[in-house]
């Protein structure tokens, strides 16, 4: 027997986890673990701070990887095939649609949850000092998970397919000086045809998941260095000013500022092995709140994780992902949509295509760059920040109205018609 | 500065700049070979048939090449482009109206293919169409010319 006991602590080089050494060398000592604190803060794990969507964005990629590697299998990225292959996926293939459909799915819920993370960290506040450039990477972060599902989109090679991008690729080719040759590059071509499907694909399974992957890492490295998450904004405290230390107590004393200790931090093992003398700055009070990461963070994660694979599974089993005709260059359908996040940028283009599709989109993906660097307010509360607030809401205000008009109360010719209207094909 | 810093200077300068420009130079290497070198697609100039293929009338809409074949009894042959000059969606002609529409965004094109409402930018293109010496109709895409070219046959 004794050699069992050799095998398993030459895998699990820890103490037993009913101690507390145990349970903080299985975070440090676990490569896929350590990128947790060993203890964590009670608060921080709060559903209502940050509704987990953070994690379950994170989880949703990790559907998206594995699901997508599975359909790798039987898809060839050429017009010929392509569309056959999804065909096979859906009718033929043991576990097609299942697995297609929940890579559809993932990818739809990865651009909603991904979106409201987003605007989770505006509302909170947490993108202000000394977080402001980790906001700039989950902007990124956005932008990735955009071009993941556009690259995506046109892989099925149908009508819906063909015509988005082709939609899609034309308002890239606006862009000033740029645009003629940034439309060859992506298309390979001057229309969307084999050329295309092929560079979407190595963009759609190569380049873009490891830069997600990538600048995820990057990003769940930035929330432990700038100190953990932030604390909710229900237990910040109204800001006091600083106390005064008279030193002498004679009237004409210069008064000497203290600095009170952060109460923003966690502090983990890595700041002790950097050897700073950290743990004079916890107060009792916070020391109370914190908890070892095992059992505690690991268990509401794990949680977390199965609700949002079981969510993916049933969607999947419920709901058939979509599959159009065969891609015809000739006809275009009538009227052509993009996928839902993209309608509101279709709506706009329907208007103009260069301040549309161009100039509208570029400053808006500028305005968020900028955010944490332009609201100088220090404080995090909501009834500090009236202005912030209501700018930010109606940004995604004027988002989420263009998203419902362009899907719902626009038809055939791209007329306004409300969705209750039933209008029975095109126009001749 | 003595000989040495000059030197280590030199070197660093020396050594700032070859780093700069063999990554500006593979930067450009990777541009141009994202750049693709041939075009695997349709020629942009084309035989479309005889002349006697074409009926009068309601024009011919050739799948392949995205364009409408126009032929009128006393004017002749007109070649107009499908391609809807906003996005790149293929227009639809209408009979009822002799207009083009668009399906993607709205925008009508007019008889002469200027644009009369929607977000597009500029007319249709018309291209120009000639007789060729064995008796066929030759399109050339990289030809534009104005709505009122006609080819008499
Ligand atoms: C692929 C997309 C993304 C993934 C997987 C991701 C993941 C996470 C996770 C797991 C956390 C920890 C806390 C939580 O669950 O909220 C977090 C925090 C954070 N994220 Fe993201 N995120 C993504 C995109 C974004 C975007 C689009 C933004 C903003 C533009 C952003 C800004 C932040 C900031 C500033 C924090 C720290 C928040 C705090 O301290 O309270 N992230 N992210
Ligand atoms: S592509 Fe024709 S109106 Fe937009």
């Amino acid at each position: 027997m004794n050699i069992f006991r050799e095998i398993y602590q030459s895998i699990v080089r820890r103490d037993p986890l009913s101690t507390d050494k145990g349970k903080t060398e299985l975070v440090f000592l676990n490569v896929w673990l350590h990128i947790h604190p060993a203890k964590v803060k009670k608060e921080h794990m709060k559903f209502r701070h940050t509704f987990y969507l953070g994690f379950i964005s994170f989880f949703l990629l990790l559907i998206l990887i594995t699901t997508g590697i599975a359909l790798m299998v039987y898809y060839r990225p050429y017009p010929a095939a392509a569309y056959q292959d999804m065909k096979d996926l859906q009718f033929v293939i043991y576990m097609g649609p299942f697995l297609r459909g929940m890579h559809r799915w993932a990818a739809h819920g990865m651009v909603a949850c991904v979106f409201l993370h987003m605007c989770r960290v505006f509302y909170t506040g947490s993108y202000k000092k000394p977080r402001q450039f980790n906001w700039v990477i989950g902007v990124v972060l956005l932008l990735l998970t955009l071009g993941m599902s556009f690259t995506g989109y046109l892989l099925p090679w149908d009508q819906l397919a063909y015509w988005a991008i082709t939609v899609g690729t034309n308002i890239g080719s606006y862009a000033p000086l740029v645009g003629g040759m940034l439309k060859e590059v992506l298309l390979g071509g001057h229309s969307v045809g084999e050329g295309a499907l092929i560079r979407f694909y190595v963009l759609h399974v190569a380049v873009l998941p490891l830069l997600v992957v990538l600048f995820t890492v990057v990003h769940f490295w930035r929330v432990r260095k700038d100190g953990g998450l932030s604390r909710p904004v229900w237990k910040l405290k109204a800001p006091k000013t600083a106390p005064l230390v008279q030193i002498g107590g004679t009237a004409e004393a210069v008064p000497l500022a203290v600095q009170a200790a952060s109460t923003e931090k966690t502090y983990g093992l890595m700041e002790v092995v950097t050897g700073k003398p950290i743990f004079e700055t916890v107060t009792p009070e916070e020391d109370d709140d914190a908890v070892f990461s095992y059992p505690y963070a690991f268990v509401r994660e794990g949680i977390t994780l199965m609700a949002t694979v079981t969510t993916i599974m049933s969607m999947a089993i419920f709901l058939r992902a979509p599959l159009e005709e065969l891609a015809n260059p000739a006809k275009t359908p009538n009227p052509a949509k993009a996928p839902w996040y993209f309608l509101g940028l279709q709506e706009l283009v329907s208007h103009s295509a260069l301040l549309g599709g161009v100039v509208a989109p570029a400053l808006m993906v500028i305005a968020l760059l900028v955010v944490p660097y332009i609201d100088r307010n220090p404080s995090r509360r909501p009834r500090d920040r009236k202005w912030a607030i209501w700018l930010f809401t109606a940004f995604v205000v004027v988002n989420l109205v263009l998203i419902v008009i362009g899907t719902f109360f626009r038809g055939p010719g791209w007329a306004l018609v409300p969705p209750w209207v039933h209008v029975t094909g095109g126009a001749e | 500065m003595d000989r040495r810093t000059f030197f280590k200077a030199g070197w660093g300068a020396f050594g700032l700049a070859a780093l700069v420009s063999g990554v500006g130079v593979s930067l450009v290497a990777v541009g141009r070979y994202l750049m693709p070198s041939v075009f695997y697609e349709p020629p942009q100039a084309f035989k479309i048939g005889t002349p006697g293929d074409f009926a009068f009338g309601a024009p011919s809409f050739l799948v392949d090449q995205k364009i409408y074949v126009f032929r009128d009894r006393d004017k002749g042959f007109a070649v107009a482009s499908a391609v809807c000059t906003h996005l790149g969606c293929t227009v639809a002609h209408f009979q009822s109206d002799q207009k083009f529409h668009c399906p993607c965004h709205g925008s009508i094109f007019g008889a002469d293919g200027g644009v009369q409402h929607g977000p597009a930018p500029r007319a249709l293109d018309w291209y120009e169409v000639t007789l060729a010496r064995d008796g066929q109709l030759r399109v050339d895409k990289n030809k534009v010319v104005p709505p009122t070219y006609r080819l008499m046959v």
